[in-house]
């Protein structure tokens, strides 16, 4: 019979395909690799590979890295401009070491192999990896690749039979920026780590490291401190009026929200009370409601993590790849918000009914419960699908007793929660709306009735509530308000970033995937560029009132709103995420280190500065380029070491620039307490030089 | 009849300020002998090109029954026109052009943001930081050039601006009559035309009968003002120049009167 090697990108991958594939019925054997196992069985590919003995095992993400040969490993010498055009070596990593022999003696008996990676960018490259690692085994080997977007029974016996080429466009895509973020990371990192050392104090015994992503996040760090540092409150005015009917306060809020020109204010003021009588123009009450969530992805995940769980991105992710390998959810990595509609979701609802019969349960039992009993319903469907994993959600039911400590069992319940949430049904209200004219002035109350909590029941990320009930006004109907006057209040600044508010920032502007954006989190903290503070009651949250409807832009009780699959809310959404905000979130401050590193290169003469998310986007859309056959790794490395080495030059011209504002007179209390950092931080920079 | 007179009396029919006839005079010589439409609307781009208060621009019976100081006459010349009075109404006619806009339902600080951004070259769509095309970063450009661009970052600001100028927006304009006389104006009900980055300076609004002042402030509303138009160039750039820095100076003190 011929012999068949199959490879997927992951262990829980190779299981699932082997399981689709025998039919269950698979020989498991164990290879150096405690995580690697090899499945045996056999399989019919169909024409032109008929009935196969087929082996099936995985790596584990990448097989290679890139290195420097050994003459460049040096940082005193040569000089770091030269790694700009050293040679690059493709190296299997040393823990990969057993996973490449494994392929390699596996591919010495096989007529062809299969690669069953994630079918993205990353996933194509990981193939060329198994490619490289069979062909050393086996010169003669076949290879193709299987084309599936989720691991679903049925969806993954088609791909078995459809085989296709692998594509080598992105494989080179992908292998073109591993290639120019090693030259560019190492190339800044000596240049940078070499000059400010030289500055003494306790820059001395750091690595300044630089890379592609990290530089961005820590600019949008930076970016939002000093958007918190500059600012200048201003006073508004606007006009309230009050109508008291039926025993209830009625509040109308006005329609041009707030001026800041008092002067407008009075004016118009003075005009609504020589009208004396407001009169109805419009009374509206319609049907509204709150959207469930959309299925979960990594990057929000990780944002409802940090927001909700007193976690950080990176320790979330930890904890949910440990429930993962536990088998308890499914694969945590996925840009998917959409679930394949071949999936029997209600069998997993079902699992979760369980929870009825603890002796200590979650308290999600009567839910599901109610779910699986006919309320259950096709979850929203996102925009994105990464063609490889579905959304984030349960495989099984597991009572609190399975889980060693209190994050797992944080993150076990926000998954469940989430998912019967995305099960369930929008939350329901009424909306009624009447607006009135006094003088020349247009007011709105508004005012919304739950009828139907729906999700929220078993969702308590998210809030709704509603206002009173708002008495009877007619159209056309006159009265005197109870009271209008003026009110002033003042603007308050936006708040630090947490992290949420950072992960959607990346996620909006290309910088890193989900699968990175936590390291890169985590780096700029290891590297002492930020630290973390725990929000504390600000000013800005205790007079919300002052500011209410109109916080400055991603405060960060709405950070969790991302650009990502939020569609249009109706005004019922408002409101929502804002709940279990407490305390124990954590906010970014800048180290002075990690301004002095920004505020350098801003101030150099780029036409876009290192610390800006546009170089890594271009590279972004480069790469994209590549996949399409318009550019080509070549190209795409000739220009950008080109550009790259003139930031480097540029850079090196006037390095004078950053070290004046590394100087340890400022840069002088690393790691630095916060106050203490506070104090002695550089006055205020004028960013507009 | 003479070419200018013509003009003159056509243009009179027309809801725009009449010129002068020395002004048409002078228009007519310096130009080929052509037909009157043509000649007319040069003239027209041209006056609403021009400061309205330049001497011997208007026609001086136009000016007579355009300012704002007969429009508002009753007792002595100017004793309505101030704070004390609540509320009156125009009573002719006023043609009056634009010195000043500004958004007052935005706080200053948040402008001043936005021009930074743009400064730098970078605009924020929700989340997103978008680079905005600016020349290409030569730095041998000679001084010229380089004004230009800082102009058409400007103009990329106001375009931004005024793509993203709300309903419920309201502006507080500076205008002029004729005369030179300066009052402030509030947009009562909303005004598409009006809009930071979409008005310009020097434009030239028609303020019909009827138009409200309250407490010396004219308040403006579609059915009562005729947008005719133009711009002032020079004042135009000067204004875009230095908005931010007037912005950046206003922020802290409360606007007052």
């Amino acid at each position: 019979m011929t012999r068949i090697l199959c490879v997927a990108e992951k262990p829980s991958i190779s299981k699932a395909v082997a399981t689709h594939l025998s039919g269950g019925q698979f020989r498991t054997s164990p290879t150096r690799n405690t995580y690697i196992k090899n499945y045996e069985f056999d399989f019919n590919f169909g024409p032109p590979w008929g009935s196969c003995s087929v082996t099936m095992t995985a790596v584990s993400g990448h097989l290679t890295h890139a290195e420097f040969p050994p003459e460049f490993s040096k940082w005193d010498w040569p000089p770091p401009d030269r790694l700009f055009h050293a040679p690059v070596l493709t190296k299997v990593a040393d823990q990969s070491k057993d996973i490449a022999k494994n392929i390699e003696d596996k591919a010495k008996y096989a007529r062809a192999l299969f690669i069953w990676t994630d079918c993205d960018r990353e996933g194509e490259h990981i193939g060329g990896e198994i490619r490289d690692a069979a062909l050393k085994g086996n010169p003669r080997i076949e290879i193709k690749r299987a084309r599936f977007s989720n691991v679903e029974r049925s969806h993954i016996l088609t791909a078995a039979q459809r085989l296709v080429d692998l594509d080598d466009k992105q494989v080179d895509a992908v292998s073109a920026r591993t290639e120019l973020d090693l030259r560019i990371g190492a190339a800044f990192t000596r240049f940078l780590t070499k000059t400010l050392r030289n500055l003494g104090g306790p820059l001395s015994e750091l690595i300044i490291s630089y890379g592609s992503c990290q530089f961005p996040t820590l600019g949008f760090v930076v970016d939002r401190y000093f958007r918190v540092k500059n600012f200048v409150p201003e006073t508004f005015w606007a006009i309230k009026v009050v109508h008291e009917r039926e025993g209830i306060k009625v509040n109308f809020n006005w329609s041009r929200h707030r001026l800041f020109d008092r002067m407008s204010v009075i004016i118009l003021y003075e005009r609504c009370l020589e009208a004396k009588k407001a009169k109805v123009a419009s009374s509206r009450e319609k049907p509204t409601k709150k959207w469930k969530p959309l299925p979960l992805t990594t990057v929000e995940f990780q944002k409802m993590a940090t927001r909700f769980l007193r976690m950080t991105g990176q320790e979330a992710m930890t904890v949910a790849e440990k429930l993962y390998n536990g088998g308890f959810i499914s694969y945590p990595r996925t840009e998917t918000d959409r679930f394949d509609k071949a999936m029997n979701l209600r069998a997993l609802v079902q699992k979760q009914t369980q929870d009825n019969r603890q002796d200590h349960p979650w308290g999600w039992g009567e839910f599901a419960q109610s779910l699986d009993d006919g309320a259950f319903q096709q979850p929203r469907q996102g925009r994105h699908d990464d063609k490889a994993h579905p959304p984030i959600h349960p495989i099984i039911y597991a009572a609190k007793s399975a889980f060693s400590n209190d994050n797992e069992k944080k993150v076990y319940e926000l998954v469940v929660r989430r998912f019967l949430a995305c099960c369930s049904e929008d939350a329901k209200g009424v909306a009624t709306d009447i607006e009135i004219l006094y003088g020349d002035e247009t007011f709105v109350a508004h005012g919304v009735i739950v009828l139907e909590r729906n999700f929220l029941d078993v969702y308590p990320y998210e809030k709704w509530t509603g206002t009173a009930m708002l008495p009877k006004f007619t159209v056309g109907e006159q009265f005197e308000p109870t009271e209008a006057m003026i009110a002033e209040g003042k603007t308050s600044p936006p708040g630090y970033l947490t992290e949420a508010d950072l992960i959607a920032l990346m996620d909006a502007n290309g910088i890193g995937t989900d699968a990175t954006m936590a390291q890169h989190i985590e780096k700029i903290q290891e590297r002492q560029y930020v630290t973390t503070v725990e929000r504390s009651g600000r000013a800005a949250d205790q007079d919300a009132d002052d500011d209410a409807g109109d916080p400055p832009p991603a405060r960060g009780g709405r950070g969790g709103r991302g650009g990502r699959g939020s569609r249009g809310r109706g005004r019922g959404g408002r409101g929502g995420g804002s709940g279990g905000q407490g305390g124990g979130v954590k906010e970014f401050i800048p180290t002075s280190l990690g301004v002095a590193l920004i505020e350098g290169f801003d101030r150099m003469h780029f036409d876009t500065s290192l610390g800006k998310p546009f170089l890594r986007k271009e590279m972004e859309l480069q790469m994209r380029a590549i996949c399409e056959g318009t550019s080509s790794k070549r190209e795409f490395l000739e220009q950008n070491v080109a550009k790259f080495r003139n930031v480097y030059d540029q850079s090196n011209h006037e390095i004078h620039i950053l070290k004046a504002v590394s100087c340890p007179k400022y840069v002088s209390t690393i790691p630095n307490p916060l106050p203490l950092c506070l104090f002695l931080f550089p006055p205020p920079i004028d960013r507009s030089l | 009849m003479e070419v200018a007179v013509q003009l003159q009396m056509a243009m009179r029919s027309q809801s725009i300020p009449v010129p002068s006839l020395s002004w048409l005079r002078e228009l007519v010589q310096s130009r080929r002998p052509q037909p009157l439409a043509p000649l007319m609307a040069t003239a027209r781009t041209r006056l609403l090109a021009s400061d309205l208060t330049t001497e011997g621009l208007l026609d001086d019976e136009y000016v007579a029954a355009h300012t704002l100081a007969t429009a508002t006459a009753g007792g002595g010349r100017n004793n309505n026109f101030t704070v004390e009075v609540k509320e009156m109404k125009l009573r002719q006619d006023v043609v009056v052009q634009v010195l000043d806009v500004e958004n007052v339902t935005r706080s200053r600080w948040e402008q001043v943001e936005e021009l930074e951004a743009i400064k730098r070259g970078e605009q924020t769509k929700g989340r997103e930081m978008i680079r905005l095309p600016v020349g290409d970063g030569d730095d041998e450009l000679g001084d010229d050039a380089a004004t230009q661009r800082l102009s058409t970052q400007g103009d990329a600001a106001a375009a931004v601006a005024a793509t993203a100028t709300p309903k419920n927006a309201t502006h507080k304009l500076v205008l002029q009559d004729s005369e030179g006389r300066k009052v402030y104006a509030l947009e009562l009900q909303r005004i598409e035309r009006i809009a930071v980055g979409k008005l310009n300076i020097g434009e030239k609004i028609l303020l019909k009968t009827g138009t409200t002042v309250a407490r010396g402030v004219i308040l403006l509303e579609p059915a009562h003002c005729l947008m005719l138009g133009g711009k002032v160039e020079a004042w135009h750039r000067t204004w875009l120049d230095g908005r931010l820095a007037g912005l950046r100076e206003g922020v802290g003190a409360d606007r007052q009167q």
